[in-house]
């Protein structure tokens, strides 16, 4: 929620705000080119973050051109909130368990994400908090300085998931770039702590008319061909579409769908023997499309990459409310783009409310 | 509901104090429990860990209260229960829980009940064949019906005679392939379900075992006039956390070790049909 209403300002500002939250002990995360991609990475100043790039996203293509505006990589904030890789604990060779009891002490401040990226926090809020102790103890400390989407990418479609292209609320800090014009709103107390130290002034109406078409135009490019309304009853009604079979006929079962998914929190154990004769637990992300995912020993119970697929999709827009009361995905395409084969899921979604064939 | 947290995945260490050999690949481990544990409750689980190999979820196949002693029957099938077939009395056990719904024994109070077990699901089953044996007088008739695949794998063969000894008792072994001593009936577990004379409206079924057997089970079940209120079943998957964390053991929007094992058919049947779930 917006403390502030909107603010103008200079886009030069954005490196003050940065500066103000190193200054207040925050490790700032945001978006720097690494091997021709967007990603989410400790920044120590604001010359490394991105700049002059844009993401030319499609599905199963991802490239980085010049431009002025970028959404994101294949990192997410999960990265972040919740390792890929964890070590839980070790036991020596005589049984002590020895728990990894490393402190998260710092602040961590994400900048310039995006709408989506902010949404899924929230969603991953509903999973982990008191659950996860590493989740929960950062979350606790965390500043976000969100970057509204002016023009959306060509897998997006957080407009019909109502994430985006706008942030509503959750935010420290919320802006929009106008050319050299940004405009600002603080939604916490610290936002408004950063926004005072700012040469800005109210917004003015040509301005907040230019801010509302942009936001509009950029929200009717996000959308998908179907509405959420009563999505998640009519894919379980669906549940038994043949669309699965067909989509998966170019599905790999890599589970980079998983993986770049910001929201995805499944992980496998990992009990690894130590040469000193101690053994490590570890926790790994692990995902629903991996073979091994349902697999016991003496039976597998999702031997089919089509029951595997259908499980990805009905979860996030079925199951996940029926668990924790929101939609698990937040609309960011990164399932599409970063698919080796360009599976589409608002695609998939679409044939299989339509209950037809390819 | 209080939803558990990730720490929750480490170990507390116990002793085995007793291995009994059941069948060729059948052991079942007893240990005694710290006094920080919680005693399981029959149809719970415990994730057990073997040092430096893994875990896995074991129903809990014997409860002793008094001495806080517990039993868990492992079936050699995998990396982490193979491992098991070379643990000894006085070898040091990793363990969790217990986790999960267990069978609804409050509600089968006066009731009878059918359990209806094929191969190693006959152990979640046994503290209920215990627990009626212990308090007889506060059910109704007890059915047994157990299916192996050959009379090699019938487990607790030498307990049948204490099964027998329980008042008002009927015990129908069933096996695949007999061999040639084998006198008794031979054939699929849920053909015994159509000789039992039970009235439906005043019996629970428990079923564990395979999952094509426990559909064949349900089916037969329901065209004798159970409703789905009154038949629960102990549902398997991959369990990796057990407090419904991991994900691997979805079915459907329910977490199996969390929302489960044991579930009231009503509460899972608009999934458990579908193919792959």
């Amino acid at each position: 929620m917006s403390l502030t209403g909107l603010y103008i300002g200079h886009v030069n500002s954005l490196t003050l705000i940065f500066d103000q939250l190193k200054s207040l002990g925050y490790t700032v995360v945001g978006y720097r080119i690494i091997d021709k991609a967007l990603r989410l990475d400790v920044l120590k100043t604001t010359e490394e973050l991105a700049r002059d790039v844009e993401d030319v996203q499609d599905p199963g293509k991802y490239s980085l051109i010049p431009g002025n505006f970028y959404r994101h990589g294949p990192d997410s904030p999960k990265k972040f909130l919740y390792p890929p890789k964890l070590l839980l604990f070790k036991v020596t060779p005589k049984w002590d368990v020895i728990i990894n009891s490393e402190k998260y002490e710092g602040k961590l401040a994400f900048f310039g994400i995006k709408p989506c990226d902010l949404a899924s926090i929230k969603v991953l809020d509903r999973v982990l908090t008191n659950v996860d102790e590493l989740y929960t103890k950062v979350r606790e400390r965390m500043a976000v300085v969100v970057e509204n989407c002016t023009s959306s990418g060509n897998t997006c479609f957080c407009a019909t998931m109502g994430t985006g292209p706008r942030a509503r609320n959750s935010f420290d800090i919320a802006y929009t770039r106008l050319g050299s014009k940004l405009v600002i709103e603080a939604g916490s107390e610290l936002g408004l702590r950063l926004i005072n130290q700012l040469e800005v002034e109210p917004i003015d109406d040509n301005t907040y008319r230019d801010f509302e078409v942009t936001i509009r135009k950029a929200a009717s490019r996000a959308r998908a061909n179907f509405e959420i309304d009563n999505l998640p009853e009519l894919l379980e009604l669906n549940i038994e579409s043949k669309v699965y079979w067909e989509v998966i006929e170019r599905c790999l079962g890599c589970s980079n769908c998983n993986m770049v998914c910001p929201t995805c929190f499944c992980f496998d154990v990992l009990d690894i023997p130590k040469i000193d004769g101690s053994a490590e637990r570890v926790r790994v992300w692990d995902g629903c499309l991996n073979y091994t995912y349902a697999q016991v020993a003496g039976g597998h119970f999702r031997p089919d990459l089509w029951a595997r697929y259908r499980h990805f999709v009905l979860h996030k827009f079925a199951y996940w409310i029926k668990q924790f009361g929101t939609f698990g995905c937040v609309g960011c395409g990164r399932c599409i783009t970063w698919c080796p084969t360009g599976i589409d899921l608002r695609e998939t979604v679409t044939k299989v409310l339509r209950g037809m064939a390819i | 509901m209080k939803r558990a947290q990730s720490k929750a995945l480490t170990p507390m260490k116990t002793t085995v104090i007793k291995v009994i050999n059941e069948t060729w690949n059948v052991k079942t481990y007893y240990s005694t429990l710290p006094e920080s544990a919680e005693i399981p409750k029959p149809g719970q689980f415990n994730m057990l860990y073997i040092h430096g190999v893994g875990e896995v979820p074991i129903s809990v196949s014997d409860i002793s209260n008094e001495d806080r002693v517990i039993a868990h029957t492992v079936r050699f099938a995998g990396s982490v229960t193979y491992a098991f077939s070379t643990v000894r009395d006085g070898d040091t056990l990793g363990f969790r829980g217990p986790y999960g719904f267990g069978w609804p024994l409050d509600l089968a109070v006066k009731k009878d009940l059918l359990l209806i077990c094929g191969g190693i699901g006959l152990p979640p089953l046994r503290p209920v064949i215990r627990e009626v044996a212990r308090n007889r007088d506060l059910y109704g008739r007890l059915f047994i019906l157990y299916g192996a695949r050959t009379p090699k794998d019938l487990l607790y063969r030498h307990e049948y005679v204490d099964y027998l000894s329980i008042r008002d008792v009927e015990l129908h072994l069933t096996v695949d392939n007999p061999d040639i001593d084998w006198r008794g009936n031979v054939g699929v577990v849920t053909n015994l379900i159509k000789r039992i004379e039970v009235d439906p409206s005043n019996a629970y079924a428990f079923i564990c075992g395979p999952e094509i057997m426990m559909k064949y089970a349900i089916k037969e079940l329901l065209e004798k006039g159970f409703r789905t209120n009154r038949i629960y079943l102990s549902l398997e998957r991959r369990m990796k956390c057990g407090v419904g964390l991991c994900g691997h053991c979805q079915m459907g929007p329910y977490f199996v070790c969390e929302h489960g094992p044991v579930f009231p058919l009503w509460f899972i049947s608009k999934y458990f049909w579908v193919d792959q779930i």
